[in-house]
């Protein structure tokens, strides 16, 4: 999150200073302003050519016809491919799946984070152990994870359907992947795996700067468990709980390793999704016009997302640090 | 997450902002440029280079020949570059070179069904320019290389997807549909080992393609993007629904299956029938159904041709150089010795001869089925084309949409592609 870097490079100035005339004083200041830029030039350079030129060379593509299979064609289309783009009912389909499995899928991870971080604050033996071991998941590569839950979904050789059977439990001859809403099932449960545990330790962190004498207060003025989780618990951790929400928003958004892996975006298109329509149009198509428009798509969608959270929790925020 | 940004001096922000632009842009430009072809030493030694793929018996096959070939020709040094051995991820890192214009690699193996994509985008060098001779070739595999009436690649070797019967469960290979469900589920009766009667690859993947073409084939329907909803084609796909779904000789777990797991089924014994490659002949050493393998075409005549073929690059400039390494791979005896090492079955007519089926008899079969097999439908569009029907096929296997309806949606989708 480079946007959360606070830079001023003016702030050399702290070390000069001191009995210099008036006007010494500002040609020196305004010379270690200069050195400041001088010496951010490389950041900033590399910043730009890794965000801001992709970005605009893919709003060049999104309004040209750009396909690598017809170097001769081509020209500007000005909003043609995006007119063309929205007027494909598979793109608006694709467009509404993709946020409703952001919805639920960012819902239900966050309220499974916070019961996993409320879980890992409380004081108990081999807390420290059992925090660790939360982690591993996320530190597992997505593609080996989703790779090792494919196996396991196996019909007939997975461990899912084997453990099922075993249990005598109904759905053991399932075949996961190859139905619409078990597939999604089984890429929601893959994601969460390895997300979980991401939430609760961002949530844990926002949980430990609560202050034990708010609770304490709580109680005396007779307030019960859920009272103080609603009144104090859950306002104090916006801050943590809006960090949680942008990071998984977007990358649910742009959720493509899980589904290239599990389903290949299969039964059909019926798993398929925005970065998966991406990633056809320029890697496949080789279409980096439509790619392009699809990737603005995406950014705005993004754009959108983390301005509307941000909104959202700043009056809040201001006002509890207060 | 507070967002801060110094606001101190706004010009001066933007002037130094536009300066960096200009160095990304000169950064890239650089990044673009770079990569040049091989080189001629002083002492007239070329250096080419050439991009290929290859594990095992494959890759040690193509080292091995190489190695012979710099022999043979003391004034040409050929420096190699292994690319992913995923079909899919090697075909993607051949684009980005050849995006950035770069002359290297000189020759590289291109998948048959990019071939056509490749040369409209002028990234193959037409190989009339090196006077090449390509009757040798079957005629069949060559057709992939050609795009607007040249040729921008030849075959290197084939690949022929037919139907594999266990034989000592089948005693006459099926000659038409019914016959094999028949078979299917006689052998299932007969063999309590037997999980499944046919095996196909129904995963999301080219390969479902191919496993349809080797069926529509043998109902007489072929893959014509401009016409796909025909009789044959419809009683293709039912078939492939009903395998599954009415005849249950096919699991439903097929529609998660690569090749991989088709030949895993097939030669540990599970499965009585199955469309797949010729590598599974070399799989079955030391299972259980070693030395009881049949290979035909499907239904008597189903089959799809899969062809690795080697080009030229557009921009290299030791074309002649690298066009001798083309001619050494693909000559006769190279060919045989690739196919009795690794498998690959040969793209010249004359490698099928007796010394290739006293080492491996079943070449013999893989004969007979590449003389029916079929090309998949030569197009720059193919890749959207293939996009179109691996959706439609998957969603028939997948019992989402029926079969009828599915081919008569997805015909105007792929005529789309293709022209588009």
């Amino acid at each position: 999150m480079a946007s959360g870097v606070t830079v001023s490079p003016s702030g050399v100035t702290a070390s000069h200073g001191g009995s210099r005339p008036p006007l010494r004083r500002a040609r020196a200041a305004a010379a270690d302003r200069r050195l400041g830029w001088l010496l951010l030039t490389p950041t900033l350079a590399i910043l730009l050519a890794v965000t801001a030129f992709p970005f605009a060379y893919n709003l060049w593509n999104s309004v040209h016809q750009v396909n690598l299979t017809d170097p001769n064609g081509g020209g500007f289309t000005g909003l043609g491919n995006y007119r063309s783009l929205f007027a494909d009912p598979v793109f608006r389909q694709t467009l509404l799946r993709t946020l409703v499995f952001t919805a639920v899928s960012v819902a239900t991870q966050i309220v499974a984070g916070l019961v996993v971080a409320l879980v890992l604050n409380r004081s108990f033996r081999g807390r420290g152990w059992v925090r660790a071991a939360v982690l591993v998941p996320w530190a597992v590569p997505t593609v080996v994870a989703a790779t090792s839950w494919k196996t396991m979904l196996d019909p007939q050789t997975g461990f899912v359907n084997q453990l099922l059977s075993a249990l005598h439990l109904p759905g053991a001859d399932t075949n996961w992947l190859g139905g619409e809403w078990t597939a999604w099932v089984a890429i929601g449960i893959t994601d969460a795996w390895k997300t979980v545990p991401f939430v609760a330790i961002i949530l844990l962190a926002g949980l430990q700067v609560i202050p034990d004498e708010l609770y304490e207060a709580a109680r005396i003025d007779g307030a019960g468990a859920w009272h103080s989780f609603w009144h104090i618990t859950l306002p104090l951790l916006k801050p943590a709980l809006l960090v949680a929400l942008i990071f998984r928003t977007l990358s649910a958004l742009l959720v493509f390793d899980v589904v290239f892996i599990l389903t290949g975006g299969g039964p059909g298109n019926t798993t398929e999704t925005l970065s998966f329509i991406n990633w056809r149009e320029f890697l496949v198509s080789t279409d980096f016009g439509t790619g392009g428009a699809v990737s603005v798509v995406l950014v705005v969608l993004s754009l959108l997302v983390a301005a509307g959270y941000v909104r959202l929790f700043r009056t809040d925020e201001g006002a509890t640090e207060r | 997450m507070r967002v801060t940004t110094d606001s101190s001096s706004p010009r001066r922000t933007q002037r130094h902002r536009l300066a960096a632009v200009a160095l990304a842009a000169a950064v890239s430009l650089v990044a673009a440029c770079g990569g040049g072809s091989g080189t001629t030493s002083s002492d007239g030694t070329e250096t080419i280079t050439v991009a290929l793929t290859g594990l095992g018996p494959e890759g040690k096959a193509t080292t091995d020949a190489i190695k012979a070939f710099e022999r043979a020709n003391p004034k040409i040094k050929v420096k190699v570059q292994v690319l992913s051995t995923d079909a899919t991820q090697y075909q993607q890192q051949i684009q980005q070179r050849l995006i950035a214009g770069s002359g290297a690699p000189d020759v590289f193996k291109v998948d048959g069904i990019y071939a056509a994509a490749f040369a409209k985008s002028g990234w193959l060098l037409d190989l009339a320019k090196v006077k090449a001779d390509t009757s040798k070739f079957l005629p069949t595999s060559l057709t992939a290389g050609e795009y607007d009436g040249k040729t921008y690649a030849v075959p290197w070797f084939v690949n022929t997807e037919g139907l594999f019967y266990r034989t000592d469960l089948v005693k006459t290979p099926p000659t038409t549909a019914d016959e094999l469900v028949t078979a299917a589920k006689e052998a299932m009766a007969m063999d309590p080992k037997l999980k499944y009667g046919l095996a196909f690859e129904g995963a999301k993947y080219e390969g479902v393609i191919t496993a349809f073409m080797a069926m529509a084939g043998g109902f007489g329907g072929k893959l014509d993007p401009e016409n796909l909803d025909t009789p044959e084609n419809r009683q293709a796909l039912a078939f492939m629904d009903d395998a599954i779904h009415k005849y249950k000789i096919s699991p439903s777990a097929v529609t998660g299956w690569k090749e991989g797991e088709v030949q895993q089924a097939f030669s540990s014994g599970q499965a009585a029938f199955a469309i797949n490659w010729p590598f599974v002949f070399s799989t079955t050493k030391g299972t259980p159904t070693e030395g009881k393998v049949g290979f035909v075409p499907f239904a008597g005549k189903g089959a799809t041709l899969g062809a690795e073929m080697l080009a030229l690059n557009a921009k290299s400039s030791h074309t002649t150089a690298a066009w001798k390494l083309i001619e050494y791979l693909t000559s006769t005896d190279v060919q045989v010795s690739r196919a009795i090492a690794a498998g690959n079955p040969p793209s010249v007519a004359a490698a099928y001869n007796d010394e290739l089926f006293k080492e491996a008899p079943y070449f013999k079969e893989v004969e007979k089925v590449a003389k029916v097999a079929v090309q998949r439908p030569v197009s720059p569009a193919y890749p959207k084309v293939s996009d179109q029907l691996q959706t439609m096929l998957s969603s028939v296997v997948s019992d989402l949409t029926a079969p009828d309806k599915a081919l008569s949606d997805a015909a105007s989708k792929v005529r789309d592609a293709a022209n588009g």
